[in-house]
C-alpha cells in the first residue's frame, strides 16, 4: 500500500539523476526514463487488480492528517494515476525521432519525468498545497517541453502561457489563502468537514473562484485558454498530445475534487457551468474556422473541455458519471488525433489524398472522428448521451442552455471533422507525409482500446458507475482520511 | 496591535496592501505591451498573494514561532503559512527564471520585446511553418508581404513569405 507514494517517488529522483548519469553512461541515461516510468505502471496496475472495495490512504513520512500530507487511492486517482505513465510512455516526446546529443536527450527527459512524477501527485494528493506545488511543477515542466523544438515562435506561445499560467497561480494561492484563513486548514478531507460550517458566504465562493482561475488555466477553461492554440501550433505533437490529454484531465480533476469535497453551494457549479458554455461555444466554433490540423484539434479540445465542464457542473453521481466518461473519452482520442497531427501538420487543404498513402492513419481519423461527434456504438456516443440525458433531467433554465448548445456544437463538430475526413480521402498528386510509425502505433494502440471500449460498453459503464460513486461520497473521503475519531480544528 | 483609529489596523492596512498588490499587477498583465514589464506585473502579483498567505498567520501581539524566543507561553505567530510561503517563493523564482531565459532568446531572435509585434511575427511564422496563407492584418492587408528589413537583428526564416 505505501508503494502508492514510489510512481511519484521514482520519476522525480530519476528526473534529477538524469543529467549526471547522461555524463557517465549514454546507454543508461537513454534506457532509465522509459524504464521508470514502466515501474510506476506496473506498480500502479497491481495497486489497481488490488484495489477491493474501500478507499485507502499513505500518511506521507507517517505523519497524520490533517497536519501532514495524505495520498488518497479511490478508483478514480488510481484511475487517473495509471493513465498518466501509461500516456507518457506512448507520447515520449522526441523518442525515436533522431539523434541528439545526450545532454539535451538526458534534459528532454528529465523534463518529462517531472512531468510525470508532478501529474502522478496531482491525480493522489489530499493537501491542496501539495496539489497546488505538484501544478506548479507540472507547469514548469511543460514550459520546458513546450519550447523543445527551440524555434522562436514556440518561445512566445510559451512565454504568453507561462504569464498566464503563473498569474492563474498566483491568484490560486489567494484563493488558497482565504480558505485557510477561513478553516485553519489545507487538507481536503479536514476542509470537507469544516466547509458547511466555514465557507457558506461570499468569501467562501470567492476562494472557488479564485482556486478555479487558477487551475483552469490548464483545464482550458474559459477565459484561461488563450494560450492554448498557439502553444498546440507550435509545441512539438506529442507534447500537445501530452498537454491537451493529460494535464487538462489532472487539472480537471483537482476542481472537481474541490466541488465534490469542499464547495456544496449550487453557486461554483453553476459558474462552472457558465464557463463550461463559453468554452464551448468559443472553442468548436473557432475550430470550425482554422486553416491548419493541429489548431483545430486545439480548439476543439477546448471545446470538448467545456462539455467535461458542464457534465461536472451537473450535481449528483449522474454529473460526476457523464463528466468522468467524456473526460476518459476524449483523454483516449484528442491524444491519438495529436499523434497523428505530427507529420500532418501543415494546412487542410495539404492533406488531401493522405488516406493514400496512409491508409491505417485515416481510417484512424475517421474513428476518432466519429466517436468525437457522438456516432453510435461508439463510446463518444455513450459519453454525450449521458451528459445530455444528466442536463434534461437538471430542468433549469441554464441547463437547457447548455443542452441545446451541445447539439449545436455536435453539428459544427461534425462539420469541422467531416471535412477533414473529405479531404484526406480526397485526390491529390503531392500527399503529405504519413506519420510516422511510433506515432501511429500509439495511435492504433488508442483505437484499438477504443473499439475495446465499444464491444464491452455495459461492463465499462458498470464500473464507471462505481467509480462516479465512489468520488462522489464525500463522507467516505473523510472517514477514509480520518478513520474512527472525528479531528478537531486547532 | 496599534490602533490608529477604530476602524484602521495594522493588520488591515497589510492586508489591503497585499491585495493592492495582486490588483497592480493584474492590471500590468492587462495593460503592459512590454514583455518584461508584464513579467514585472507578474513579480509584484506573486509577491502580493505570498504577503497575503503569510498575512493569514499573523496575530496581533505575537512573537515569532521559535521556541524560547519570546517570553513563555507568548502567542505565536502560525508558522505554516510562513512555511508554505517558503515553497511559493522558490516556485515563482524558478517560474520568473525560465520565463527571463524565454525573453532573452525572443530578444535574440525577433529583436522586440514588444506583444503585438511578437504575437504577429508569431502567426506569421506559424503561417508560413504550416504552408496556410498568413492571417491578414491592417500591416499586412494582402497578407504575406515581406516584413520591413529591420537592421538590429539578423533575419530568420519568417522572411520567407509566399506570395498571396
Amino acid at each position: 500500500m505505501n508503494q502508492i507514494v514510489l510512481p511519484v517517488v521514482l520519476p522525480l529522483l530519476a528526473a534529477f539523476l538524469m543529467q549526471p548519469l547522461a555524463r557517465v553512461s549514454g546507454l543508461l541515461a537513454r534506457v532509465l526514463g522509459p524504464l521508470v516510468l514502466g515501474l510506476s505502471a506496473l506498480i500502479l496496475v497491481r495497486l489497481w487488480l488490488d484495489f477491493g472495495e474501500a478507499p485507502f490512504t499513505v500518511a506521507i513520512g507517517g505523519f497524520a492528517p490533517p497536519l501532514g500530507i495524505v495520498f488518497y487511492a479511490d478508483h478514480l486517482a488510481l484511475m487517473f494515476a495509471l493513465a498518466v505513465p501509461v500516456f507518457t510512455l506512448l507520447f515520449w516526446p522526441g523518442l525515436g525521432e533522431g539523434e541528439l546529443d545526450p545532454d539535451r536527450r538526458a534534459r528532454r527527459d528529465a523534463l518529462v519525468l517531472l512531468l510525470a512524477a508532478s501529474c502522478t501527485g496531482l491525480a493522489l494528493s489530499g493537501d491542496l498545497f501539495n496539489i497546488y506545488v505538484f501544478y506548479e511543477l507540472a507547469a514548469v515542466a511543460t514550459f520546458g517541453l513546450a519550447t523543445l523544438t527551440g524555434t522562436a515562435r514556440s518561445q512566445v506561445a510559451t512565454v504568453r502561457y507561462l504569464l498566464i499560467s503563473a498569474f492563474g497561480s498566483a491568484l490560486a494561492l489567494v484563493g488558497i489563502s482565504i480558505l485557510y484563513m477561513l478553516t485553519g486548514t489545507l487538507n481536503l478531507g479536514h476542509l470537507a468537514q469544516l466547509a458547511p460550517h466555514t465557507l457558506q458566504g461570499p468569501l467562501g465562493l470567492a476562494s472557488f473562484a479564485l482556486m478555479l482561475i487558477g487551475f483552469g488555466v490548464k483545464a482550458e477553461l474559459f477565459p484561461l485558454n488563450a494560450w492554448v492554440p498557439e502553444v498546440y501550433a507550435t509545441a512539438p505533437a506529442r507534447v500537445s498530445a501530452l498537454l491537451a490529454g493529460l494535464v487538462s484531465k489532472l487539472a480537471v480533476l483537482v476542481v472537481v475534487r474541490l466541488l465534490v469535497l469542499v464547495f456544496h453551494q449550487p453557486e461554483p457549479a453553476q459558474l462552472l457551468m457558465v464557463l463550461g458554455l463559453l468554452s464551448i461555444l468559443t472553442g468548436e466554433l473557432a475550430a470550425w474556422r482554422a486553416k491548419d490540423f493541429p489548431r483545430m484539434i486545439a480548439f476543439s479540445s477546448i471545446g470538448q473541455l467545456g462539455i467535461v465542464f458542464i457534465a461536472f457542473s451537473i450535481s449528483g453521481d449522474a454529473g460526476l458519471l457523464a463528466g468522468i466518461a467524456v473526460a476518459l473519452h476524449h483523454l483516449i482520442v484528442k491524444s491519438a488525433l495529436f499523434g497523428l497531427a505530427a507529420r500532418w501538420n501543415g494546412s487542410l487543404d495539404a492533406l488531401a489524398g493522405a488516406a493514400r498513402r496512409a491508409p491505417l492513419a485515416a481510417g484512424l481519423y475517421v474513428l476518432f472522428a466519429l466517436s468525437l461527434i457522438g456516432v453510435p456504438p461508439l463510446p463518444g456516443f455513450w459519453a454525450k448521451l449521458l451528459v445530455l440525458v444528466g442536463l434534461a433531467q437538471g430542468g433549469s433554465t441554464l441547463q437547457l442552455f447548455a443542452l441545446i448548445s451541445v447539439l449545436l456544437v455536435t453539428a459544427v463538430e461534425a462539420s469541422y471533422l467531416f471535412r477533414v475526413a473529405v479531404r484526406l480521402y480526397g485526390q491529390s498528386d503531392s500527399p503529405p507525409a504519413p506519420p510516422a510509425r511510433w506515432d501511429l502505433g500509439a495511435a492504433a494502440a488508442l483505437g484499438a482500446v477504443l473499439i475495446g471500449v465499444t464491444l464491452t460498453t455495459a461492463p465499462v459503464a458498470d464500473h464507471l458507475r462505481n467509480v462516479a460513486h465512489q468520488a462522489g461520497n464525500a463522507a467516505l473521503y473523510v472517514d477514509t482520511v480520518f478513520p474512527k475519531t472525528v479531528a478537531q480544528k486547532d | 496591535m496599534i490602533e490608529f483609529s477604530p476602524m484602521i489596523s495594522v493588520e488591515g492596512v497589510i492586508y489591503a496592501g497585499a491585495i493592492g498588490l495582486v490588483a497592480i499587477g493584474a492590471l500590468g498583465l492587462v495593460l503592459c505591451s512590454h514583455l518584461f514589464r508584464m513579467l514585472l506585473a507578474l513579480e509584484i502579483a506573486e509577491s502580493g498573494a505570498n504577503l497575503l498567505l503569510v498575512l493569514t498567520g499573523f496575530r496581533g501581539d505575537s512573537v515569532a514561532p521559535i521556541i524560547g524566543y519570546g517570553p513563555a507561553g507568548a502567542p505565536m505567530v502560525d508558522p505554516l503559512p510562513q512555511v508554505l510561503v517558503l515553497t511559493a517563493i522558490v516556485i515563482g523564482v524558478g517560474v520568473q527564471a525560465m520565463a527571463a531565459s524565454m525573453l532573452i532568446r525572443i530578444y535574440r531572435t525577433y529583436g522586440t520585446l514588444e506583444m503585438a509585434e511578437l504575437r504577429r511575427r508569431m502567426e506569421l511564422d506559424t503561417a508560413a511553418a504550416a504552408g496556410i496563407p498568413a492571417p491578414t492584418s491592417a500591416q499586412a492587408p494582402a497578407g504575406g508581404r515581406p516584413l520591413p528589413p529591420v537592421p538590429a537583428f539578423r533575419p530568420t526564416h519568417a522572411a520567407r513569405v509566399r506570395e498571396s
